[in-house]
Formats: C-alpha cells, structure tokens, sequence
C-alpha cells in the first residue's frame, strides 16, 4: 500500500509540475507586449500621478494635447492641432482634433479639456502636475468659445507652458467609466493588484501611420509588477518579457556580452548624482564644520579631488558621464556649453584649501584651528554604484588627507534626516529628471524652497550668489521668451559650477534592454526610453520573445 | 454529571479561547505598529523630494501624516474604526486597507494551503516506508535528506523556486517538508514499537492493515496537533517567499508596508497573521484533545 502511495506521489509530481510551470511562462501572443512595473501603481487618475509606475500607466493609456517627442525634443501636436500662447505668457489657445472620441465611445471635446484643467488646478488636489502649473496666486479662468477651441489663461505667466501639457491626460467630462475612459494609444483592462496590469489596444485612438492604417499595432502591453530587477533581467533572458525600460550599468554588460542586439545604451540621460554639504545653520555637527562646509574653497577642493572619470568608468563601466552642473548635456536647448571642463587635480584642491586656511600636514588635512578634516557621507542602502561611488571617493579624498566615513541608510531613513532632522554633514544622492526644462527644479533652487537641499527653507538667502539665483528663477519664471530664459539658466549654471552647492558627478546613460522580437523601438535619452513610441511599436512574426532570439 | 458540567462549560471555554486570541492578535499589531512608529523615517515620503510638489502641498502631506503622530490616539481612533469593521487606508498605497487584505489574503491562503499539503504528503510518504525492517541505508539517505533541506533559508529556497520556475506554494512546501519529516518519522516508529502492534505483526497481519487501524490510531493526536505548528511554520516562510517571489500575496504586502512605514497596513497584516497563526494553533490543540479523548 505504501509503495503504491508513492508511485501515486511521484506520478503527481510529475502530472503537476508543467502545470506549476506554466503560470510562469505561458505562450504569448504576438500582440502583446510584455514588460515590468516596478511597483504597484497607486492611481489610475491621470491628474493623481506622482509616481513612476501610475506614470507609465498614464504615458501609455493618456491623451495629451501636446506630446513631446523623446527623440527629437521638439513639440507635437497630439489632441490639438496647433496652440499659441499670448504675449504675456499667462493664456494659451488650442485648436482641438474634431471626431474624435475617448475609449469607451464618448465624445472628445474642448468641454473636456476645460473639465480636465480645472480638476488639475483644484488647489486641494494637490497633484505634481497641477502644482508644475501653479506659478501665482488666483483662479484659473477656462473658456470654451466652441467645441474644438479652448482659451485657458493662468493668473501669472507660466514658464514653458506648452511643455507641461505634455504631461496632462485628459479626462472625460460626461463619460461614466471617469478616469478610466482614455484617448491614448491603450487602456487599462485589467489590474490584479500585486501581479499585472493589462492594457489593451484603444480602437478609438485617433493616430494613424503613414499608411493610413491605424495606430497602436500592439493589441495589448501587459505590465507585471516585478520589484526584483535580478528577477526581471532572468524573465527577460527567459524571454518572457521584451523590455527592461532602465537597467544599471552592471546588468547591462551582462546583457550585452550575452545579447548585443538586445542592449541599448542611448547615451547620457537627464539624470545625475551628486554630493552637498550640510549648510543648514541648526544642524547638529560640530561649529568648525559648518564653517568648512560654508567655504567655495573647500567645496571647490573637494570638486576637484573627485576623480569623475573614474567614477564613470569603474562605477558605470564606461555607462555614463563625468557632470559638472545641474543640467544634463543630453537636455540639448539647456545645457550651458560654455562651462569649462575642470580636470581631476589633487594638487589645486590643495593649492584651493591652503588659500582658505587648512594644512596639509603629514598625510592629514587639518583646518586652521587644527582640526583633522573628517565627515560622514550618507547614501541609500542596497544603491551599488551609489555605494561604490562614496567608496572611491573615499579613496580621492584620503589623497588630499581628508577622511570620509561611508553610512547607508534606507530611503526612509535617508529622507528623515535630509528633510526633517538635518542630522547629516555631507549626502551623496541622484535626481530622476524627467523634464527638459529646468523650471520644473524651481524648488530646489529657490533658497526658501523645501527642496534647497543644502539650506532648505531660508527666510532670506544666507548668501549672494543664492540671492543672485532666487532673481535669476523669479526672472525666467516671469518671462515668455526662450532667449531671455536661456540666458537666465546661463547664469544659474555658471553660478552652481563657481559655487558648488552640488558637488555634480556624473549623469548616467540611459540604457534599456529591448528584445530583437520588437519591431519599431528607438531607445531615446529621455524616459520612457524603450517604449515612448509604444503606439508604433510592433512584434515579430517570431512569438517567442528570448532576449537571445 | 461531570460530563454535564463539560458541556455547559464548553461555550464560555470557547469565548474565553476566542477573547484570548483577538486580545493576543491585537497586542501583536499594536506592538509592531509601535516598532515602526520609531523607526527611522517613519511618517517621511519619497514623494517630498520631487521638486514639483508646491510648498502648500508638501505642507498638506505632512499634515496628513501627522494625524498618526500619537500612538495613544491612533491606537484609540484605530479601535474604534475597528470596531465598525474598518481598516482605514493604506499610507503607501492609497487604497482601503480592507479591499488590499481581501485581494491578497486567498493568494497566500491558497499558496500555504497547497504547500502544506505536498509537505505533509511528501513527509508521510517519506516516513512511513521501512517502519518495519528500519534499514540503515534508508534512515541515513532519508535523514541526509531532510537535514539538506533544513538548512536552506527561506530566501534561498525563494530564489532557487524563481530560477526553476517553481511556483510559491513549491517553495513553502520545500521549506515545511524537513520540519514535519523527522518529526512524522519519529512518532511513527515510536508507535510501531508498541506492544500490541508488535503483537498484531506476530499474529501476521498485513503492513497496511497495522498501519492503518494499530499505529495511525495513537499518532494521530500528535500529528492533529502538528498540522497546528506547519501550518504556522508556513504562514511565517510565505511572507519572505512571497516578498521574494513578487508574489500577489499577504507576504508582499506585509514587506512592502515595512519598507513604506506603513501603519495602518502593518497594524491590520499582523493583526490578520497573528490571528490566523493562534487560530490555527488552538483549532488543532482542540482537535487533537477531542482526538486523543475520543482514542481513550
């Protein structure tokens, strides 16, 4: 009897194990497209949006008046055909498509988009994308003169309005479905919390290629949450997925020694990391250190005493570039080419740090009442290159006798203490920059913003050249003319790059896994990068999708 | 008449087991709750470093939060929302805490459920073979066996189950399996060595026929109370396996509220664990009192 009850295991063992299997690599249809969210998204509202994964949720099933193309950084039209902006900078006028209707058959009109601004500016809302808007106190005035022309006109001139329309899906006026009745390329058809989000190709979408045929070629994208990203370049090698929209420099060699035709390293993105100094006067460090990180001089020192080539090369294995000021060579319009390029130079730091009172003294640096320079350099836990990054300047810093002491913290914890408790000396971060223009960082120059890292919240700006900064961003935030704007940024990045409130180091590539058996993909600079052309996107005749195929 | 005085006594026996638990549960959830009210970084938001929020709105969030700043006044507000059946909203999330509980609880359910049962399975299986005859070889290699698996982490088996494909009740079972084995082996053989069982294998009765009315008979409390413990032991691997796994299930979330400071979720997912795992426990105790009584 016993031996019979085994056989009986053992046969359903071997009964049930294809059956265990086959949840995780069941076939896939060549219209869809798979690939990961890396959390569960926390809002299907468009207008709701403040995380990454609703964004992609948003990016693939939201209709914009305007869409900016990723590859080209120029302005489209998408639901309007053509806007202008008055003068002043405080109305905009767009002229909408006609015929078109939103995904559960109802009609798109300007009613809409009047409905969709004034949800967006509802002061209580509290939404990123309506606050990116919010440029002056008053009411935000809507008009409708007819059913494909809307006038909206904000209380104050908005810097690179067009733009921030990139980002506002509309919304139905009248449909019941609500925020779930779309005009993208796709919508949501089924969310199962914690394992997919299933979007389906919108037959309403009003794009159409060159052909006439229309657009999305996809049937359906299906989104697995995944957080584990050693889980999910395993589905990709696998191949049950197609795209890895970002991977870091590590996972990307590997994918490229084993899949070429899959790795897609863009170049550098509008992302970077960088160090501050803690400048916050009630920080509670020792007196004497506040004063060293109050000093250029010594900020400067410790800029020049970075060795970024290294960083990026050992760091990023080549995947990224040295960054010497707050906006990206890979944003084209912005970035002041007219910055020098300083070298890694030990030497000047010294010369630098002699000038303003410190001693190099057998091997340690000591400041002028003889105190040995030392801090602490925070980072978030389980960030390898942030990790690696703090370690090699560890090993910079030691050369100029400077001691660093490398403490990890969760993000959490990490947050507390820049925002809340300001019990840090130095902080070693990245920003995720998904905007070309720089107006969306106006809270982190304002020297009375919360997000002035290294002196949050000022009453009145500690020093000039902050002084000189908060005009330099009220001056471009008030103006309509690029030229006058551009100037102004100009300025501010020359003034970071004299004054090194960040301390910038590199701006990593924007690199992403495509699967060869998607037809269409043109990994861009600017996120999302693999599938920001998502409605043209197609698959191969081939169904299996392995990365190696 | 003591039978009589039992049965009187029985449902105020029950309601008292019964009050135990929810005060138990409910300790537990406030006591981790309280954990990760001091923890570092509780009641901070990532979302207060993206530079596009307004200085009202960032305002607005932390106002918000600090609604949960008293302990003493969540604990109360908590009970009382408790009591009208609701669980609040989850920080992270933004979603009733009862709706998340409702999708992810049957997953985890269904994963320990099936878990459990190829580890009983396999371990019955892999003990009751050579009760008999006992030979060495078998003793060594199934000991080996089990000791082998034993000594892997729950993390470990998560991620070997991702790389075979396996699913998360696979893993759970793998990870229960060596638990009950030496233990299941060591009540069976204990129970073959009785007098009468040996006096049933003289009198030359089937093996099957001794196993099934001599030995299952006086191993069956022991492993009533047994089923208590796996199924605890299961509970507790399923949250690390899932949260490995990125499995839909109470373990992700129970991680991912962790890692967000999420009070509200983290008091309502160990008050629903908690009370899962002791009523487990005592459903079996009882079973197997009512068991080995009814044996006597």
């Amino acid at each position: 009897m016993i031996r019979r009850l085994c056989v009986a295991f053992v046969l359903t063992l071997v009964l049930c194990w294809p059956s265990f299997v086959s949840s995780e690599s069941a076939s896939q249809s060549g219209g869809e497209l798979h690939f990961c969210l890396h959390g569960e998204p926390k809002t299907f509202n468009p207008l709701l949006v403040e995380d990454g994964q609703s964004e992609i949720v948003r990016y693939l099933t939201g209709g914009v008046l305007i869409r900016l193309n990723r590859q080209t950084q120029a302005l489209e039209p998408a639901l309007a055909t053509s806007w202008k902006t008055t003068p002043d900078g405080r109305t905009i006028i767009f002229h909408l498509r006609t015929g078109l209707h939103f995904s559960d058959g109802t009609p798109f009109t300007s009613e809409d988009v009047a409905y969709t601004v004034k949800a967006l500016m509802d002061p209580q809302l509290h939404s990123p994308t309506g606050d990116s808007f919010r440029s002056g106190d008053g009411q935000v005035s809507v008009q409708t003169p007819s059913a494909d022309t809307i006038t909206v006109t904000f209380p104050a001139p908005v810097a690179g309005l067009e733009r921030l329309f990139d980002q506002v899906a509309i919304l139905s006026a009248h449909s019941p479905k609500k925020e779930m009745a779309v005009l993208g390329p796709f919508y949501v058809a089924d969310y199962s919390p914690g394992s997919h989000v299933l979007l389906r190709r919108n037959s309403n979408y009003w794009k159409k290629d060159k052909e006439g045929k229309p657009l999305p070629y996809l049937d359906s994208i299906r989104l697995d949450i995944q957080r584990n990203h050693d889980i999910e370049i395993l589905r990709f090698r696998r191949g049950e997925i197609h795209i890895i929209n970002s991977l870091d420099a590590d996972l990307f060699d590997r994918l490229q020694k084993e899949s070429p035709a899959a790795a897609h390293d863009a170049g550098p993105s509008l992302d970077s990391e960088f160090v501050w100094f803690n400048q916050v006067p009630t920080a509670a460090f020792p007196d004497y250190k506040k004063v060293w990180f109050r000093s250029t001089e010594f900020r400067k020192a410790i800029s020049l005493a970075i060795n970024r080539d290294d960083l990026a090369r050992i760091v990023y294995a080549g995947h990224a570039q040295p960054a010497y000021g707050p906006i990206s060579p890979a944003n084209r319009f912005w970035f002041n080419s007219a910055l020098p390029v300083p070298k890694y130079d030990s030497a000047a730091a010294l010369r630098l740090l002699a000038q303003a009172g410190f001693r190099f003294d057998g091997g340690i640096l000591r400041d002028s009442s003889g105190n040995h320079v030392e801090f602490t350099l925070i980072t978030s836990t389980g960030n390898k290159p942030r990790e690696q990054m703090v370690t090699m300047i560890q090993q910079d810093l030691s050369q100029i006798g400077i001691k660093v002491n490398m403490v990890t913290l969760d993000f959490p914890s990490l947050i507390e203490r820049i925002t809340r408790t300001f019990d840090y000396e130095a902080c070693l971060l990245g920003f995720t920059n998904t905007d070309l223009d720089p107006s969306s960082q106006m809270n982190v120059w304002l020297s009375s913003a919360e997000n002035h890292q290294w002196n949050p919240k000022q009453s009145q700006p500690a020093t000039p050249w902050e002084a000189e900064i908060d005009r330099l961003m009220q001056s471009q935030a008030s103006s309509t003319s690029d030229k006058k704007r551009k100037t102004d940024w100009d300025r501010v990045q020359q003034i970071v790059f004299e004054q090194q409130p960040f301390i910038y180091l590199i701006n990593r590539d924007a690199m992403s896994a495509i699967s060869p058996a998607v037809i269409g993909s043109a990994p861009s600079v600017l996120d999302p990068h693999a599938f920001w052309n998502a409605d043209v996107l197609r698959l191969g005749p081939d169904p299996s999708m392995g990365a190696q195929k | 008449m003591i039978k009589d005085e039992k049965i009187t006594k029985l449902p105020w026996n029950a309601l008292r087991r019964l009050l135990f638990l929810l005060c138990l549960g409910i300790g537990g959830a406030f006591l981790s709750a309280t954990l990760v009210r001091f923890a570092p970084g509780y009641g901070v938001q990532e979302r207060e470093l993206d530079p596009r929020w307004s200085a009202q709105s960032i305002e607005a969030l932390r106002q918000k939060q600090m609604l949960q700043e008293g302990l003493a006044s969540y604990y109360m507000h908590y009970l009382s929302a408790l009591a009208h059946g609701d669980l609040g909203e989850s920080d992270s999330l933004k979603r009733p805490v009862r709706e998340l509980l409702r999708q992810r609880l049957p997953a985890t359910g269904k994963s320990v459920v099936r878990g459990l049962g190829i580890a009983w399975l396999a371990a019955a299986l892999l003990a009751s073979p050579g009760l008999a005859s006992r030979g060495w070889f078998y003793e060594a290699s199934s000991t080996a066996f089990s000791s082998l698996l034993l000594s892997l982490p729950s993390a470990v088996v998560a991620m070997l189950a991702v790389q075979l494909r396996a699913p998360v009740f696979f893993a759970i079972g793998v990870v229960v399996f060596p638990r009950l084995h030496r233990y299941i082996r060591s009540l069976l053989v204990r129970s073959y060595n009785q007098p009468h069982v040996l006096a049933a294998r003289a009198r030359g009765l089937r093996s099957g026929a001794i196993f099934c009315r001599h030995v299952l008979p006086i191993a069956a409390p022991p492993l009533l109370a047994l089923l208590g413990v796996s199924f605890t032991i299961a509970f507790g691997a399923a949250i690390p396996i899932e949260a490995l796994c990125d499995s839909p299930g109470l373990g992700q979330l129970a991680w991912q509220a962790a890692l967000n400071r999420d009070l509200p979720l983290i008091v309502n997912v160990t008050l629903i664990v908690s009370l899962v795992m002791f009523a487990a426990n005592s459903l079996a105790d009882l079973t197997s009192r009512a068991f080995a009584g009814s044996v006597q």
